[in-house]
């Protein structure tokens, strides 16, 4: 066997081996009393958007497409919504003090503005997660005012 | 056939080990500097619990004034660690509980701001933020040193911003060099 023959075989058998170890899978697929939406109001078009523009890295349930099957992209993936979730969980945002969710609606609202979020390695395989100017439009407004509607009940 | 298998199984293991080996020595490493430093600073500053996070903002505050993200993302880990050493355990009730809500929300800016060196306009979006955060925290604990809740009314599409400075003389730090004057000392604190 030549050795480009061997390195090719170990190779093989390394990617069918990192195949066996498949990360733990993001999916409660429950709605929890901390969810936003028991926080502040969104409405039905906004809240579509955030599922399919956000939530997979963003919530606890993450809808995820065949080839995060194979890996190392399921543990790139993986990574992905830890990162996500350690930063805005919209399943546990009711669990943040005000002061910190105050904070999130300000971010959510200037990552959408300056195109930081979604990430483009993101919306490079989910074309349904780009957001046209309207749509972007209408997640910033909401989260604004949110925001505002927020501050006002403070106690 | 068997023996490449083994070497790739051998491979798998033995590069796990070694993760394993260097995050605990990092946490080793991390817990020692954190207890000598915090004994060092709680010996100069026994007056006052949060003067380091102070300190730290207003170099942060100065360095976005001079346009500089890198010490500005320098200033921010200052803080972040600053509040994370500050110790509950010697505060009043009130002090407490203005802490606790302060707490997670400033770490997680210092952090950003920490963390984008390369980006002014973010870290100073971030830093208006910890500004309200700092305001209603020396609102409570006080200051060693007198401090001046400035207004900046043009920052964020006329919404205005706040922020405190050590200074009566304005330094904007929302727009650095652009806009260095704009603003105006709404109240002192001491």
């Amino acid at each position: 066997m030549s050795l480009m023959k061997k390195i090719g075989l170990v190779v093989l058998i390394l990617l069918i081996g990192i195949q066996l170890i498949q990360p733990a899978r993001n999916s409660s697929g429950q709605v929890p009393a901390t969810d936003i939406s028991k926080t502040v109001f969104i409405p039905g078009n906004v809240k579509s958007l955030l599922q399919t523009a956000c939530n997979d890295c963003h919530s606890n349930n993450t809808n995820y497409p065949w080839y995060t099957n194979i890996q190392p992209m399921g543990w790139l993936l993986a990574n992905h919504i830890k990162d996500g979730k350690a930063d805005l969980n919209f399943n546990e945002f009711g669990s943040y003090s005000q002061r910190r969710q105050l904070s999130k609606l300000k971010s959510i609202a200037s990552q959408v503005k300056d195109d930081e979020m979604p990430l483009t390695s993101y919306t490079m395989l989910h074309k349904n997660a780009r957001l046209t100017k309207e749509q972007k439009l209408l997640i910033i407004d909401w989260a604004l005012q949110a925001k505002d509607s927020l501050e006002q009940k403070k106690p | 056939m068997k023996t490449l298998i083994m070497i790739a199984v051998a491979a798998i293991s033995l590069s796990a080990c070694n993760r394993n080996n260097q995050s605990k020595e990092t946490t080793a490493t991390t817990t020692d500097t954190t207890q000598t430093e915090v004994q060092a600073n709680t010996d100069l500053n026994s007056n006052n619990p949060v003067n380091n996070v102070v300190t730290s903002y207003l170099q942060l505050k100065n360095a976005l004034a001079n346009d500089n993200s890198k010490d500005a993302a320098a200033a921010g880990t200052e803080v972040q660690k600053a509040i994370e050493k500050a110790d509950p355990a010697s505060f009043s009730a009130d002090q407490k509980k203005i802490f606790a809500d302060v707490k997670d929300d400033a770490i997680e800016h210092a952090e950003h701001i920490a963390a984008n060196a390369n980006n002014i306009e973010h870290q100073r979006e971030h830093f208006e933020t910890l500004s309200k955060d700092l305001y209603d925290m020396v609102k409570v604990f006080g200051s060693v040193q007198t401090l001046y809740q400035t207004h900046c009314p043009m920052y964020n599409n006329n919404k205005g911003a706040n922020w405190l400075s050590e200074t009566k003389e304005i330094k904007n730090p929302y727009y650095g060099s652009k806009m260095s004057t704009c603003g105006e000392v709404k109240e002192e604190i001491k």
